[in-house]
């Protein structure tokens, strides 16, 4: 599991230190801190990152916007975003408004806030709304990664990283090749949201991310995965395989 | 000689003319029933039903015109025949003789009372002297009655006949037909007729100068006319006494037979004068009514324009007071709103004042509060009576955040009345933003030692506004950490919701407030107040934005308190309904 990279893009440097000092305080990995429109593009460019945090104002003009305008040209590298304000004009926002996906922040705020509006972020950009705060979901599930809510921090993990999952009641076990964790998500809720090209389904209760797949004993039911993971294989499912070249 | 010669002359011409009067008075009865039958067989011959009307009626003027329609747009030989006929008789009557010769004329030789219209030309022509051609015409007839018998007169016929014979001086065969004529009439007994007969023998004699053979008739004329009651024939009859008394030199008589002529005369011209008067007055009383009935016309044309100008100028009137009364109520009207607003508008400015001095009293207090604490603060760092700083600062950043929160309501409030806020209204999880909020106050109630419970239901999400929301929790929080008392609890909880609504309800055990106040809070109206307690001052503009920010995200408000013991104030928020 990793931490989230947020790129801060803030030109007062009061409010950005205490901004680094929450996210640093919440596990939050800080790529970068622009204090103008140039370097906030360059540090996008440069590093991975997962959420910005965009003042609208910098050096008195609205460039936090154009930032935001910037990145919704190219939809493939677009990140989720939340604005930073301290003015609620409406001539603003509604040029704002345009950046879809669309959050902000109105300044002061405290921990919480900030925190609230980064998981609102996630849950609008990828179009799974109320997700962290419900009881039964604490998982947001994108193209690349699984967005995790775990004791009120958001973590991530690659999907490519998974190895097969595990559904155990309300619950998934994630296994990786290098650590084993529990999200809080339904089986068919996952399935629909994972790219199905990637991961297929060998039994009630598994799984498997194909690409981790090592060998298949259709005899034995058994799937073995990358790291020895030995996975059931079901008659139901047992289809899948017609999938693969078998070599006799 | 020649006297006398013209003298019968004019006495033969007095005697023609009842001659025929008393024809045609004779003569109709039969023609009388045979129009009538024609006039019933014609029925929708209107024209020719009144033309007969009037013939029978002698209404000559009428019987011309009303026979000429008749024969305008008529092509019934027969009844043509008879309208010729009507007209020729009336031409005849108005002595209109060449007229009348024409009409007869016209008519057919089929005319089944042709020997009428031969006795009519006869008559004419005997009028015109011409005797040759009267005889002619008397003879035919003659001839015709010989023939059938007709309800004519034969005697006026002969007696015609005798008159062309005189006129044409063959005295024997006249003699002969006056002779029997006189027979015919003697024996029905036609008095006039006999008068005429004898003075015409007596002509006859007196022209051949047999004065013995002529003096008894004119004797035996002159007195059956005293009898008789035409005026015409005593007067003829007495002229002739008095031509013969004359002759005779016997000229006393002649001159008391002149006289009685001249006396017959002059009735006969009386009659003819009170006819003419009498014919003058109608004319002139028809003139007269013909005036009255002009002015009267003229008077009720006048009338008429007077009534039209009448109705016009009332209508113009009604409209014009229609107008004015439409205008004036208007302007009541306006007047009425411009006055009510104006009251309106006097109301704001004093609550806008008020608000303004409580807030500058309110800024101006902080503000001095924070200089003399932080005097204070510096005298405490000089001494470094440093127990005495904690307890500074403490006080300090109270003042402070009262002073932000004044700021920041009265802000949002002016962007509220602009309607320059952004607003937009979404789904947002209610527990989170209440933890937000509360987490700026949770050391402000630590201070005041008061136990904050937040049982929010994870499972409401709202349909509203985030900033709005906000700041209502924010504000109600704050007035209930104001209003308690030390060691106080406030809590935050949901009721179970409704099927639109979710109910957040924020409950103190502070002092509470009696019916009044709850009222005058609840009221829409812009509420200012200084409360009771000294200590907290408020410009009650927090719960004014309270109410408004409520109010735009389609919610309610709603206090439950008793004094002394606390307050529940419950807010109504929309739920967000895609969300199961």
């Amino acid at each position: 599991m990793d931490n989230i990279n947020v790129l801060i893009i803030e030109d007062t440097p009061v409010e950005s230190d205490a901004l680094v000092k929450v996210l640093t305080e919440n596990n939050y990995n800080v790529v970068g801190v622009a204090a103008n429109y140039n370097d906030a593009l360059k540090l996008f460019y440069q590093n991975t990152v997962d959420i910005v945090i965009i003042d609208v104002f910098l050096d008195g003009k609205p460039d936090g916007i154009t930032f935001a305008e910037t990145i919704n040209i190219v939809p493939n590298g677009l990140k989720p975003f939340v604005f930073l304000t301290s003015s609620k004009d409406r001539q603003i926002f509604e040029r704002a408004k345009l950046t879809k996906p669309f959050s902000f922040l109105l300044k002061p705020f405290n921990e919480l806030e900030i925190l609230y509006a980064l998981e609102m972020a996630v849950e609008k950009f990828y179009g799974q709304a109320n997700v962290f705060h419900s009881e039964d979901q604490n998982t947001v599930v994108s193209n690349d990664s699984l967005f995790i809510k775990k004791n009120k921090v958001l973590k991530k993990v690659q999907v490519e990283d998974i190895v097969y999952i595990e559904v155990e009641d309300r619950y998934c076990n994630i296994i990786t090749e290098v650590e084993k964790f529990v999200i809080l998500i339904s089986l068919t809720k996952i399935i629909q949201l994972l790219d199905a090209t990637k991961f297929c389904q060998t039994h009630r209760n598994y799984i498997v991310n194909i690409s981790k797949i090592e060998e298949i004993i259709v005899n034995d039911n058994l799937v073995i995965l990358k790291g020895n993971h030995k996975v059931t294989l079901s008659d139901k499912y047992k289809d899948f395989v017609k999938n693969f070249r078998i070599l006799r | 000689m020649i006297k006398i010669r013209s003298f019968t002359y004019l006495i033969l011409f007095f005697v023609s003319l009842p001659l025929f009067s008393q024809e045609s008075q004779h003569v109709v009865s039969l023609i009388d029933t045979e129009v009538k039958a024609k006039s019933l067989q014609f029925k929708e011959r209107v024209n020719f039903d009144k033309a007969q009307t009037f013939f029978r009626e002698s209404n000559w003027d009428s019987t011309l015109v009303y026979s000429m329609k008749e024969m305008s747009n008529s092509k019934n030989i027969e009844l043509i025949d008879y309208c010729h006929y009507f007209r020729g008789i009336s031409f005849q009557e108005k002595k209109l003789l060449d007229e009348s010769k024409k009409e007869f004329g016209k008519i057919s030789q089929s005319f089944r009372f042709l020997f009428k219209v031969k006795m009519k030309l006869g008559e004419i022509a005997l009028d015109q002297k011409e005797f040759k051609k009267a005889l002619k015409y008397f003879q035919q007839v003659e001839k015709a009655s010989k023939i059938a018998s007709h309800d004519m007169k034969k005697s006026t016929v002969i007696h015609n006949i005798g008159l062309c014979y005189l006129h044409l001086e063959k005295f024997d065969k006249a003699e002969k037909y006056l002779f029997e004529s006189v027979k015919l009439q003697e024996i029905q007994k036609d008095t006039l007729m006999i008068i005429s007969s004898y003075m015409d023998i007596a002509n006859l004699y007196y022209t051949q100068y047999k004065d013995a053979q002529a003096i008894p008739y004119f004797q035996k004329a002159y007195f059956l006319s005293k009898k008789a009651n035409s005026f015409n024939l005593k007067k003829t009859a007495a002229m002739n006494m008095a031509v013969v008394e004359e002759n005779r030199k016997n000229l006393s008589l002649a001159l008391a037979y002149r006289k009685e002529y001249e006396i017959w005369k002059d009735s006969l011209n009386d009659q003819n004068k009170v006819w003419a008067i009498a014919d003058l007055e109608k004319k002139f009383a028809i003139k007269q009514k013909q005036k009255e009935v002009d002015v009267l016309a003229a008077e009720n044309k006048a009338k008429i324009a007077e009534r039209n100008g009448f109705i016009l100028s009332s209508v113009l009137l009604f409209v014009l007071f229609g107008t004015g009364v439409y205008f004036y109520r208007q302007k009541i009207k306006s007047s009425k709103i411009i006055l009510a607003q104006k009251n309106e508008l006097d109301q704001l400015n004093a609550t806008k004042d008020k608000l303004f001095s409580i807030v500058s009293h309110d800024l101006r207090s902080s503000v001095n509060a924070l200089k003399t604490s932080n005097g204070k603060l510096m005298e405490n760092l000089e001494n470094k009576n440093f127990t005495e700083l904690d307890v500074l600062l403490h006080n300090n950043s109270t003042i402070a955040n009262g002073a932000y929160n004044l700021l920041d309501n009265l802000l949002n409030w002016a962007l509220l009345q602009t309607k320059q806020a952004y607003f937009y209204q979404e789904s947002l999880h209610l527990a989170s933003i209440v933890q937000h909020v509360e987490y700026n106050y949770k050391p402000l109630m630590l201070n005041k030692n008061l136990h904050y419970k937040n049982n929010v239901s994870a499972t409401d999400y709202v349909f509203a506004d985030m900033d709005s929301l906000k700041i209502m929790i924010r504000n109600l929080l704050d007035n209930a950490i104001k209003f308690s008392k030390e060691n106080g609890t406030i809590s935050i909880y949901t009721r179970p919701s409704s099927e639109d609504f979710c109910f957040l309800v924020i409950e103190d055990t502070g002092s509470g407030m009696n019916d009044s106040t709850k009222e005058e809070l609840l009221k829409d109206t812009v509420l200012l107040s200084k409360k009771k307690d000294d200590e907290a001052i408020g410009t009650g503009l927090g719960m004014q934005l309270c109410k408004s920010l409520i109010r735009k995200n389609g919610g309610k408000l709603d206090i439950e308190s008793e004094e002394n013991v606390g307050t529940k104030i419950i807010i109504a928020l929309q739920k967000f309904k895609n969300h199961g």
